[in-house]
């Protein structure tokens, strides 16, 4: 045995014992000095650890440990089922929301079956400075109603599949085609001019060939001084 | 066709009693180890209440385990094991946060350390401070009685390495606060 293999054995275990160690520690005063230190110092390393050490009381006790550990668990949790609740729950197109609302609030419009006149037609078109060619013998409803802070058009136009209604947004931009349907209703609202077009029906109607239509028809005039008028919304 | 023999509710009271017995014995005979296996732990987790918490677990655990304990002669290892691995489960499983040691150990006053037992409170700082890796298998063998071998097969790791720990545990430990090398004594560095 060498040297270095006896003091990692006395290094890691001083009471080691065994034939070639001991044969060397015999006739090795280096490793046998050194055994007698490691001897030494295990022993005091025995005494210090016979007490516990000597830990302050922290100020978290330990035993609210578990305790937190499943708070925390349990916090992430409910925020994870919060944000989904919250996604799932999003109130959907503000716009398309507003529409639905306003539609809502105006349950006659649905169960006019004649025809406007001309004058109801252009007053509520020209209210709002817009110009249609759509020819005034589909249109069942009309009226310029406050929206969103300005005079909108409120037609309401007989098609194949029923009645659709339309409003003429000059002050709504969207960026794209967006489809909805919300509150029982199906609605489409599609970008026109600088404003746009919203087109709804109720349950599954279908509102994509007015929506087409309308678009190809409507002319955005100057924009008239506004005046006091009805107030619907 | 014979009915099955019926059992005497005299004989039956007397198992149960001697079962009664021996739960009571072993619990007596846990709690009586209790003080030493929170020792055990507190030097594991430097934190007396994460100690108390990992000795409760161990000591529920291992009454669950209570038929694997053959032999009473050998429950303190046995318990000292179950403490050591509820130890090591908590430790992987939140990866403890890391704490000053300022903040949790009395550091020995250095006005302090003319006295005898300035180096004893010198050793227990440097027990304190020393890794994981080193002060775990010293524990378990100064104050386990665990062998080398016992050690490794617990850590799962060779003999050798064992081995190799301990060394370097006691290097650490003498540098901090060892004696002066005797003439012609080993410098301490870790054999090759």
């Amino acid at each position: 045995m060498i040297c270095e293999d006896a003091r990692l054995l006395i290094g890691a275990d001083p009471d080691a014992a065994g034939h070639e160690l001991e044969e060397h520690v015999r006739g090795c005063d280096g490793c046998r000095a050194f055994r007698e230190e490691m001897r030494r110092l295990n022993g005091d390393i025995r005494r210090a650890l016979e007490e516990p050490p000597d830990i302050r009381a922290r100020a978290a006790p330990r035993a609210q440990y578990a305790w937190r550990e499943y708070a925390l668990a349990a916090g992430v949790v409910l925020a994870m089922a919060a944000g989904l609740a919250v996604w799932l729950l999003r109130p959907t197109d503000t716009l398309a929301r507003d529409l639905v609302t306003h539609v809502k609030a105006e349950p006659e419009s649905w169960l006019s079956s004649h025809n406007v006149s001309a004058g109801s037609i252009d007053h509520a078109l020209q209210s709002s400075g817009i110009g249609l060619d759509l020819a005034s013998d589909k249109i069942v409803y009309a009226q310029s109603c406050w929206f969103r802070g300005h005079y909108v058009p409120h037609l309401v136009v007989e098609t194949t599949h029923g009645p659709a209604t339309v409003l003429i947004l000059r002050h709504e931009q969207v960026k794209a085609r967006d489809d909805f349907r919300e509150g029982g209703m199906t609605g489409v609202i599609v970008p026109a001019g600088d404003g746009s077009i919203a087109v709804l029906a109720r349950g599954r109607g279908q509102v994509d060939d007015v929506a087409s239509e309308l678009r190809e028809e409507v002319h955005w005039l100057p924009e008239p001084a506004p005046t006091p008028q009805s107030t619907q919304q | 066709m014979r009915n099955p023999p019926v059992q005497s509710p005299v004989s039956s009271l007397s198992e149960r009693s001697r079962a009664a017995q021996a739960r009571a014995s072993l619990t007596a005979l846990f709690e009586s180890m209790r003080p030493d296996l929170l020792r055990f732990a507190q030097w594991l987790a430097r934190d007396r209440s994460l100690a108390e918490d990992i000795v409760q677990e161990a000591l529920l655990r291992a009454w669950r385990a209570r038929d694997a304990l053959k032999d009473p002669a050998a429950a303190r290892a046995w318990l000292l094991t179950i403490v050591r691995r509820e130890h090591a489960r908590l430790y992987e499983r939140k990866r403890l946060e890391l704490v000053s040691l300022d903040d949790t150990f009395d550091i020995p006053d250095l006005a302090a350390a003319a006295s005898a037992d300035a180096e004893l409170l010198t050793l227990r700082a440097g027990l304190m401070r020393l890794p994981l890796e080193y002060r775990e298998p010293l524990v378990m063998q100064v104050l386990g009685g665990f062998s080398t071998e016992e050690i490794a097969r617990e850590l799962e790791l060779t003999n050798t390495a064992v081995l190799t720990r301990l060394f370097r545990a006691r290097h650490k430990l003498r540098g901090l606060c060892g004696p002066s090398p005797a003439p012609g004594a080993a410098t301490g560095e870790q054999p090759a």
